[in-house]
């Protein structure tokens, strides 16, 4: 037993190195800044608080991309629809705490409730339509839930295209003064969904999942209910994306209609592009460079931030071309090769 | 002895809009039978396949597996059933291990399926089973390697280990020697014929290599244009003159 | 046929409920609204068209889902509107252009040129990436001391929207004149060129395996010199090109900048194709990353280039008339007059906008329907469509076919874009909402069917408008006396709606290829 702990810790070094730095990490901060640990403990420090906050979007957006990472990249299923899977819990909670007053409990069953719901929604079309059809036909349906929040009818709960504002906070998990503690609570749930999907594609259901991505029908034709399957990497990944919505509405506490738009999709389908399809840690990885790159850029260069955004997303294409992750594995990025790609064109 | 008859279509057709591929086929395949379904390229037989394994849904007629009705069952049911196919054109999961292609086989029948917190290499008896197969049908060098790096007469080998793994009663083997090296195809119809004596399993092949087909099967049915031309013992279709005349003649020679 | 029905019954009896209210709220409309609505319908249809049939021809042949469509859309609208209002900046550009990429022509020269320089293999290492630097900082010194006739976008009285409310009223400025800037005329040119040959060179060196051509012939020179010899002639020739377009007279020049658009598009398209697109064709899913991130480019240059308030472009003086005469009663009065506005069962129909537009779309609709049915591009891409290894085994070059429809796609949504700025004005946004509208057309439509680009495009801007027309009248809901008003917000829900309810009923749109 021992051995065998030993070897699962240096199997792990590098991840749990890497968790180690950033549970230390607001208390790093601010030595920087000159705050003690019991300063940055009491949230006083203001460039560690600061931190913080990046790093709880950092958790929120990795929660939601590891979400899109289980449905695209682990069972092949593309959707364009997924930002309603993180809406659906980001509203929901939203509305819940503002006009209902419910207690933090049972926002969360109601949010699971609504998850299992979309995913059946989603499953509902899923054995009519596959492939490109699959993604326009969940555009479609997030189309509608994003029409019908913007809606001025409903105005009253959702605030329309304001989008809703001023979420009531439970105190004790106030980002406002409990800043370290929402860390806290956004990385721990952000690592145990992390380990229980890693478990997941790993057990027999997972497996299954990555066959149906490969080759669909001769999955069926095995002997697996492909859809009871797909069905089910729904309901996981929509409860977690909407778990990442209930935090992102308890840390904003503004919910946008934004996050109901197509371009939110897109967000999570580039991070899992850039850290690697179907390798869950690489949406993890590619949700921070996401968001530390968007914020620097936004910082330092401003206006024209997305145009290097753009052009880093072609450079990633050409020289890392199974994103981050995908290419540590198969140990294989291609500097010069990227080169000769697109010279490739000189050669008729 | 209606028992005998393990699987029974009757009056099956498909039409493809104006082309009809299979014609009103009504056959009678007999418990542990080595029945081989020959007939010249178009004749129906892989749609024939697709009809009894519910790949493709009839136009017309049933099919009987059994004594219980097997027509308009989902895909996925059939290995259930106890019918388990393979695919004339290799149909495996090219980027997958050769042991996870036959590990997810023999995975499908077992009961853990939806038990997605366990970890799927502690299954011990799908591991052994794995094992067992890729051995079996000698693949065990290359048991880690990727299946679309394998070569093609190692496809085809791995085509067959997806269905023995979960040990079906009832093999559909759609040319399983197609495009393989002429040396290899006598090693694994061997294995194929050893598997269906040694297990008392029954196998419905369809196969192009004449001298093969005469040696090994206890029954043949020709095709032909989507109808059954013949059927007979091996030496009766030799002797058959209008199978001789109408499609053999010309294409194979017989030495019987 | 009756299981078919059974299957789909909820989603058929929506659709026919919907169309039920449809038809009900065209009944309270009057007549005149109606020829406007439909009108208009027919504009939005074609305009859609024009970037939904490039679309689905990228992605029918290709399978890349060109999600930079929109952009490029975009971009062939700020090419018009560049043309159309400053031929004078057209002018300038076009020497600099082909003297940067003269190089690039020369790449069978190049392997023999690189085989004769015998160097040790670290400065072999070096000397592409030092060419490129050489040639990157000879560029950003020589190209803000060339002429180029431009705006500025921080003085409102030099910028896109002056320019453009000027060229409305008729009045087409003098070009500012500009000059070499402390550079003479002749380094200059020579500095642009050596960019390029250095550029290029240097690329070309980072491809070791470069096939060897063995003769050099005159083909191997002959765009080389072509360039070099339009670079020349437009420097040459500049003053006197320029005061030819604008002397023009603005219907031509309209059409001078159409066609313009269109072939930047083409070769927009065909560049794309080559550099970036082709190297993905095995990680489709990388193509999306790709065409986003360019699509991300794209705004920003437009952005940085033209600015990002909106204006809008002029209509040419044929459509553009609002004299006494005005609005015209029938076409010979109109013709006369030139007027913008006609009257039409007693609608008022601008001409441009909802009567150029449809004819324009159903004139290139029957122009790549011909290049599709009648020849041997044609062919391929119909038969690439069907089945793309099949013809691929067939020996023909599909590759040069890929190329030539990214061009042909491309080209089609920058003469989109070029024809719809009078109507719909520029905005860095106007690509992003068109490509969706494109999507869903070719979703009712079918992806990659041809006629089927067509239906949805033509449904998609029906539907949209009649629902604008709806949110102003109301749609009294039969048999009863209740009145529902569509909110904005649900007239892109209406073509979303149907979009869902039709792939719901046939996965492959109305006119795809059933599987
Ligand atoms: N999905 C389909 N749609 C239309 N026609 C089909 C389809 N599948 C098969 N066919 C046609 O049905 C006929 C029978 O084809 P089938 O593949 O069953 O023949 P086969 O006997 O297996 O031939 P082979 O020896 O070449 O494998 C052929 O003419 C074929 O073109
Ligand atoms: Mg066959």
């Amino acid at each position: 037993m021992q051995k065998k702990s030993s070897s699962f810790f240096r199997n792990h070094r590098a991840s749990f190195i890497l968790l180690v730095a950033v549970v230390l990490l607001p208390f790093i901060v601010g030595l920087f800044e000159g705050a003690s640990p019991a300063a940055v403990w009491a949230n006083q420090g203001g460039i560690s608080k600061f931190a913080e906050g990046l790093g709880i979007e950092i958790f929120i957006l990795a929660l939601y991309a590891l979400s899109y990472d289980l449905i695209f990249g682990v069972t092949g299923l593309l959707s364009f629809g997924h930002a309603m899977f993180f809406a659906v819990g980001a509203y929901l909670t939203g509305i819940a705490l503002k006009t209902f007053a419910l207690p933090l409990s049972a926002v969360i069953g109601l949010v699971f409730l609504a998850s299992i719901v979309q995913a059946l929604l989603f499953g509902l079309v899923l054995p009519r339509v596959k492939g490109i059809t699959f993604a326009l036909v969940t555009l479609g349906m997030a189309s509608v839930f994003h029409i019908i929040i913007m809606s001025s009818e409903l105005g009253s709960y959702t605030g329309a295209d304001v989008g809703l504002q001023g979420v009531i906070v439970p105190s004790f998990i106030n980002p406002a003064n409990e800043r370290l503690r929402f860390y806290f609570v956004a990385l721990v749930v952000l690592v145990l969904i992390y380990l229980l999907y890693q478990r997941f594609v790993n057990s027999p259901t997972g497996r299954v999942c990555v066959a149906i991505r490969e080759n669909e029908g001769r999955a069926k034709m095995l002997g697996y209910n492909t859809f009871a399957f797909k069905l089910a990497a729904l309901m996981l990944s929509s409860f977690t994306a909407a778990s990442a919505g209930i935090l992102h509405a308890l840390y904003q506490p503004i919910v946008s209609p934004n996050v109901a738009d197509l371009s939110f999709t897109v967000t999570a389908l580039l991070i899992v592009l850039i850290g690697g399809v179907g390798t869950l840690s690489g949406a993890l990885i590619g949700a921070a460079i996401y968001r530390l790159l968007d914020f620097g850029l936004r910082r330092y260069i401003g206006e024209n931030a997305s145009f290097i955004t753009g052009a880093i997303y072609v450079a990633f294409v050409l020289f890392i071309p199974y994103g981050i992750v995908g290419t540590w594995r198969a140990k294989s990025f291609r500097i010069a090769e990227g080169w000769r790609r697109l010279l490739a064109a000189f050669k008729t | 002895m209606s028992s005998d008859i393990i699987i029974e279509t009757i009056n099956l057709s498909k039409h493809f809009g104006a082309l009809v591929a299979v014609d009103d086929v009504s056959l009678k395949v007999r418990r542990n039978s080595l029945h081989a379904i020959i007939g010249p390229n178009g004749a129906g037989k892989t749609t024939f396949f697709n009809l009894l394994s519910g790949n493709l849904e009839p136009t017309g007629g049933k099919v009987i597996f059994k004594g219980s009705d097997l027509t308009g069952q989902p895909v996925h049911r059939m290995i259930h059933h106890g019918i388990g196919r393979s695919f004339q054109i290799t149909n495996i999961f090219p980027n997958l291990t050769v042991f996870e292609n036959i590990r997810l086989a023999s995975q499908a029948l077992e009961k853990y399926n939806f038990k997605f917190w366990m970890n799927a290499s502690r299954l011990e008896r799908c591991e052994r089973r794995t094992w067992e197969v890729i051995e079996k049908v000698g693949l065990k060098e290359r048991a880690q390697a990727l299946a679309r790096t394998l070569p093609h007469g190692d496809q085809r080998k791995l085509e067959l280990g997806m269905i023995l793994a979960p040990d079906p009663e009832v093999l559909l083997l759609d040319e399983p020697t197609a495009g393989m090296a002429a040396e290899q195809v006598p090693e694994l119809l061997a294995l194929i014929q050893e598997i269906q004596k040694t297990g008392n399993k029954t196998v419905i092949l369809v196969e192009h290599n004449m001298n093969v087909v005469m040696s090994v099967s206890d029954i043949i049915t020709v095709m032909h244009l989507g109808k059954v031309l013949a059927e007979g013992t091996p030496a009766e279709i030799a002797a058959n003159k209008e199978v001789q005349t109408a499609y053999l003649g010309g294409l194979y020679e017989l030495n019987v | 046929m009756s299981t078919f029905f059974r299957k789909n019954l909820l989603p058929l009896a929506t659709l026919i409920v919907i169309i039920i209210f449809f038809l009900a709220a065209a009944q309270g409309m009057n007549s005149q609204d109606f020829v406007i609505t439909l009108l208009r319908g027919l504009s939005v249809g074609a305009v859609t068209f024009l970037v939904a049939s490039g679309f689905s021809l990228i992605f029918g042949l290709l399978d890349v889902l060109n999600l930079a469509h929109g952009t490029l859309f975009m971009i062939g609208a700020y090419i018009g509107w560049t043309v159309f209002v400053r031929p004078d900046t057209f002018v300038d550009l076009l020497t600099p252009l082909a003297l940067a990429l003269s190089g690039f022509t020369l790449r069978d020269v190049y392997p023999l040129l690189s085989d004769r320089i015998r160097l040790s293999l670290s400065m072999k290492r070096i000397l592409p990436w030092a060419l490129i630097l050489v040639s990157a900082l000879l560029f950003i010194l020589v190209l803000p001391r060339y002429p180029i006739a431009g705006w500025n976008l921080d003085n409102y009285a030099q910028s896109p929207v002056t320019y453009s409310y000027m060229a409305d009223q008729g009045t087409r400025l003098p070009p500012p004149t500009v000059a070499f800037d402390q550079i003479s005329p002749a380094l200059a040119i020579g500095g642009l060129l050596l960019v390029s040959l250095l550029g290029s060179f240097g690329l070309s060196l980072f491809d070791q395996s470069a096939r060897r051509s063995p003769q050099l012939t005159w083909r191997s020179y002959a765009s080389f010199v072509i360039l070099l010899f339009i670079g020349l002639i437009t420097f040459i020739f500049n003053d006197a090109l320029t005061n030819f377009l604008l002397g023009l007279n603005a219907n031509w020049l309209f059409f001078i900048a159409v066609i313009v658009a269109t072939l930047s598009g083409a070769g927009l398209g065909a560049l794309m194709e080559m550099t970036l697109i082709r190297p993905l064709y095995s990680r489709p899913i990388y193509q999306l990353m790709l065409t986003i991130g360019l699509s991300a480019i794209g705004v920003q240059i437009v952005q940085a280039v033209w600015g990002r308030p909106e204006f809008i472009m002029p209509k040419p003086t044929l459509f553009n008339g609002s004299g006494a005469s005005c609005p015209a009663t029938n076409f010979s009065s109109w013709w006369q007059g030139n007027c913008s506005t006609i009257l039409l069962l007693g609608g008022r129909v601008r001409v441009y906008n909802e009567i150029l537009i449809p004819i324009i779309g159903v004139l290139v609709l029957i122009a790549v329907w011909i290049l599709l049915q009648r020849t041997r591009l044609g062919m391929i891409i119909r038969a690439g469509v069907q089945d793309r290894e099949m013809v691929e085994a067939l020996g023909i070059n599909v590759r040069r076919a890929f190329t030539i429809v990214f061009a042909l796609g491309v080209g089609l949504a920058t003469l989109g874009g070029a024809l719809a700025a009078p109507s719909m004005g520029l905005s860095n946004a106007m690509g992003e909402s068109l490509l969706l509208d494109a999507l869903i057309a070719l979703a009712i439509g079918g992806l990659t069917s041809y006629p089927g680009a067509a239906l949805g495009s033509l449904l998609v801007g029906l539907i949209q408008q009649f629902m604008i027309q709806y949110g102003q009248i109301g749609i009294s809901i039969p048999f009863t006396s209740l009145v529902l008003k569509p909110t904005p917000p649900i007239v892109p829900a209406s073509t979303v709606l149907l979009m869902v309810i039709i792939l719901l009923i046939l996965p492959n749109g109305l006119l795809g290829k059933k599987e």
